[in-house]
C-alpha cells in the first residue's frame, strides 16, 4: 500500500525560483526523511488546499488507504502501530534521551525559525509575507499574512520570547546546535549505527536552515560552524534521498 | 564575590522554601553552586516588583528569568556544572526543554487553571502574600497568563476543546515524569553524586507538585508512585534546605510556613521573620516561640 505525503503548494513563481518546495518546510523534510528511513514506499504530492485536507490543519500529512495522519509525532506512532519502528532497539534511558532531544529541537530550533520568519521585520517584509500569501488573491494574501504574523507574535510573547532580540535568538540557536553537535560527536547517527526519528527531525530542521534563502545568512552560518552536523546532513541526504533518485544540490 | 546578590521571589509553604517553580529553581541552583544569595520574599509592602519574579539584583544589574539568572551566576563563577562533560551539558539542555514542553503546561494547569485548585489553594495563598488591592488583580492575571500559555502552545487543532487539551497535557506530563524517573534510576542526582543545573530544574518543577496540598491531585498521585523522584525531592530538601527542629519557623494564616535563609522584609530589619499571626503546631511546641532568622549559608 502506498503512502501519500501531502504538502502545500505555493505559487508558480516560487517553484521556479527555488527549484523545489522541499527546502522550506522543516516538518515536511523531517517527515519525509523519517519515512525514507523506514523504507516505506511514498509518493509526494503538492496541493494548494493541503492544509484544509489535513486533520489538524497542518502540513505535511500522510494519506494511507483511508487513514490520514498529520505531524511528525502522530505519524511516528502510526507507522509504529503498523510495525515499522526506528527506535525499538533503544533502552529506556536512551528513549528518554531521544524524546528530550526532540523537545530541544522543537523548543529552540522550531521557535527560532518561526521567530526569524515572522518577528524579524526585514525577513517578514521581504520574504515571508509574499511567500505566505502567494496562493491567494489580493486582498486575502495580505490579510492572511498579517493574521498569521499576529498569531505568531502572540505565541512568542506567551512563551517569553517576545522581548528577545535577533542576537539572543541566534545565540540560542548556537547553543542548541552546540548541544546537538556534542551529542552526535563522531557517531554516524545520534544513537550510533541506526537512524531514529531524532535523526529525521534534526535533519529536517538543519536541512531547511541550510537551504532556505533568507535576508541574512547568520542562521545558516551558525549551523555551518559545526562540521559534524554538516556531515550528518549530507550523509542523510546522500543515503536516503539521492540514492533513491531524488538528489539535489546541498 | 563582593557585590551582594539579592533575589526577589515568592515565599514558601508546605515545607518548601518557595512555592513558585521558577523561584525554587534559582534558589536550588544557588545552594548547589554555593552562591551567597540574599532572599527577599515578596511580602505585604509595596516595595519591589512582583511582575517578573524571580529577579536577581546586584549593584549594577537586574536579571530576570531563571535561565538568564543561572547564566549570570555561572559568569560570576558560581557554576554547578563544573564537573559535567560536554555530552552531559548537552543532555541538560535537552532535558530542560523536555520539562518546559511536556511538564510545565500540566503544572501550570494544576496550579492556575484547574478551578478547584486555583480557588481553594493557589489564589488565596498568592493573594495573602501581596498587599490589597494588588491581591485582587495579580492572581487573576497570573491565572490568565497560564491559560493563555497552555492554549497558545498546546491548543492547536485538532484539540479544539479545553477538555481535550487538558487530557493531552496530563498524558504528556505523566509520560515526562516516567521518563525522568527512568533516567534518574537509583542515582542520587541526575549526573553522578553532585547536583547540577538539571537537578535544580527538576527539583523546581517537581517539588511544588509533590508537596502542595491540592483538592484535584491526579498528577500528584502519579508523581507519588514514582518513588525515586519523591526521594530525590526529599533528599534535596533535607540536605540543602534543612528543615531541622532547631531552625526558625513562622506561620501565616493558611498553613505552616517555614522560611529558609536570611529573610528580610523590605521595610524594616527589625521585622525579621516576625509574622503578624502564628500558631503553635504540635511538631513545633518544643520551640514555641518565633526566633529571628539565623543566617543560612550554603551547606557545602
Amino acid at each position: 500500500m502506498q503512502l501519500l505525503l501531502l504538502c502545500r503548494e505555493t505559487s508558480w513563481s516560487d517553484i521556479l525560483c527555488l527549484g523545489a518546495e522541499r527546502e522550506r518546510d522543516p516538518v515536511r523534510n523531517s517527515v519525509h526523511a523519517f519515512l525514507q528511513m523506514c523504507n516505506l514506499p511514498i509518493k509526494v504530492v503538492c496541493r494548494a488546499n493541503a492544509e484544509y485536507m489535513s486533520p489538524s490543519g497542518k502540513v505535511p500529512f500522510i494519506h494511507v488507504g483511508n487513514q490520514v495522519v498529520s505531524e511528525l509525532g502522530p505519524i511516528v506512532q502510526f507507522v509504529k502501530a503498523k510495525g515499522h519502528s526506528l527506535s525499538d532497539g533503544l533502552d529506556e534511558v536512551q528513549k528518554a534521551e531521544m524524546k528530550a532531544y526532540m523537545e530541544l529541537v522543537n523548543n529552540m530550533l522550531l521557535t527560532a525559525e518561526l521567530y526569524l520568519q515572522w518577528c524579524d521585520e526585514a525577513t517578514v517584509g521581504e520574504i515571508t509575507h509574499a511567500r505566505y500569501g502567494s496562493p491567494y488573491p489580493w486582498p486575502l494574501n495580505h490579510i492572511l499574512a498579517y493574521q498569521k504574523q499576529w498569531e505568531v507574535k502572540r505565541k512568542m510573547k506567551a512563551i517569553g520570547w517576545g522581548k528577545k532580540t535577533l542576537d539572543q535568538v541566534l545565540e540560542d540557536v548556537d547553543q542548541c546546535c552546540q548541544a546537538l553537535s556534542q551529542r552526535l560527536g563522531t557517531q554516524l547517527y545520534f544513537f550510533n549505527k541506526q537512524p531514529t526519528e531524532l535523526d529525521a527531525l534534526v535533519f529536517g530542521h538543519l536541512y531547511t536552515i541550510l537551504t532556505t534563502q533568507l535576508t541574512n545568512d547568520e542562521l545558516s552560518e551558525k549551523v555551518k560552524n559545526y562540521s559534524n552536523l554538516l556531515a550528518f546532513c549530507r550523509r542523510i541526504e546522500q543515503h536516503y534521498f539521492e540514492d533513491r533518485g531524488k538528489g539535489r544540490l546541498s | 564575590m563582593a557585590a551582594p546578590l539579592e533575589l526577589s521571589c515568592w515565599g514558601g509553604g508546605w515545607g518548601l522554601p518557595s512555592v513558585h517553580s521558577e523561584s525554587l529553581v534559582v534558589m536550588a541552583y544557588a545552594k548547589f553552586s554555593g552562591a551567597p544569595l540574599k532572599v527577599n520574599v515578596i511580602d505585604n509592602t509595596w516595595r519591589g516588583s512582583r511582575g517578573d519574579v524571580p529577579i536577581l539584583t546586584t549593584e549594577d544589574n537586574i536579571v530576570s528569568q531563571p535561565a538568564k539568572i543561572l547564566n549570570f551566576l555561572r559568569k560570576q563563577k558560581y557554576n554547578a556544572d563544573y564537573e559535567l562533560s560536554a555530552k552531559q551539558g548537552a543532555d541538560t539542555l535537552a532535558y530542560i526543554a523536555l520539562l518546559e514542553e511536556k511538564l510545565l503546561p500540566a503544572v501550570l494547569h494544576t496550579f492556575w487553571v484547574e478551578s478547584d485548585n486555583y480557588f481553594t489553594v493557589t489564589k488565596p495563598w498568592f493573594a495573602s502574600q501581596i498587599p490589597f488591592p494588588l491581591s485582587l488583580i495579580l492572581p487573576g492575571r497570573m491565572s490568565r497568563g497560564a491559560l493563555n500559555r497552555i492554549l497558545l502552545t498546546r491548543g492547536q487543532p485538532p484539540l479544539y476543546h479545553l477538555r481535550e487539551v487538558e487530557a493531552q497535557i496530563y498524558r504528556d506530563a505523566k509520560e515526562c515524569l516516567n521518563l525522568l524517573s527512568n533516567r534518574l534510576g537509583t542515582s542520587q542526582f541526575f549526573f553522578g553524586n553532585t547536583p547540577s543545573t538539571l537537578d535544580a530544574y527538576v527539583f523546581g518543577f517537581l517539588a511544588p507538585l509533590y508537596k502542595v496540598r491540592f483538592p484535584k491531585i491526579q498528577l500528584q498521585e502519579h508523581l507519588k508512585q514514582l518513588s525515586n523522584l519523591c526521594r530525590f525531592c526529599d533528599d534535596i530538601l533535607s540536605s540543602y534546605f534543612r528543615i531541622s527542629l532547631g531552625a526558625f519557623s513562622c506561620v501565616n494564616r493558611y498553613q505552616q510556613q517555614i522560611d529558609f535563609g536570611e529573610v528580610h522584609s523590605h521595610d524594616s530589619t527589625t521585622r525579621k521573620l516576625i509574622a503578624s499571626e502564628w500558631r503553635h503546631l504540635s511538631s513545633w511546641t518544643r520551640y514555641g516561640r518565633c526566633k529571628s532568622a539565623e543566617t543560612h549559608t550554603t551547606c557545602k
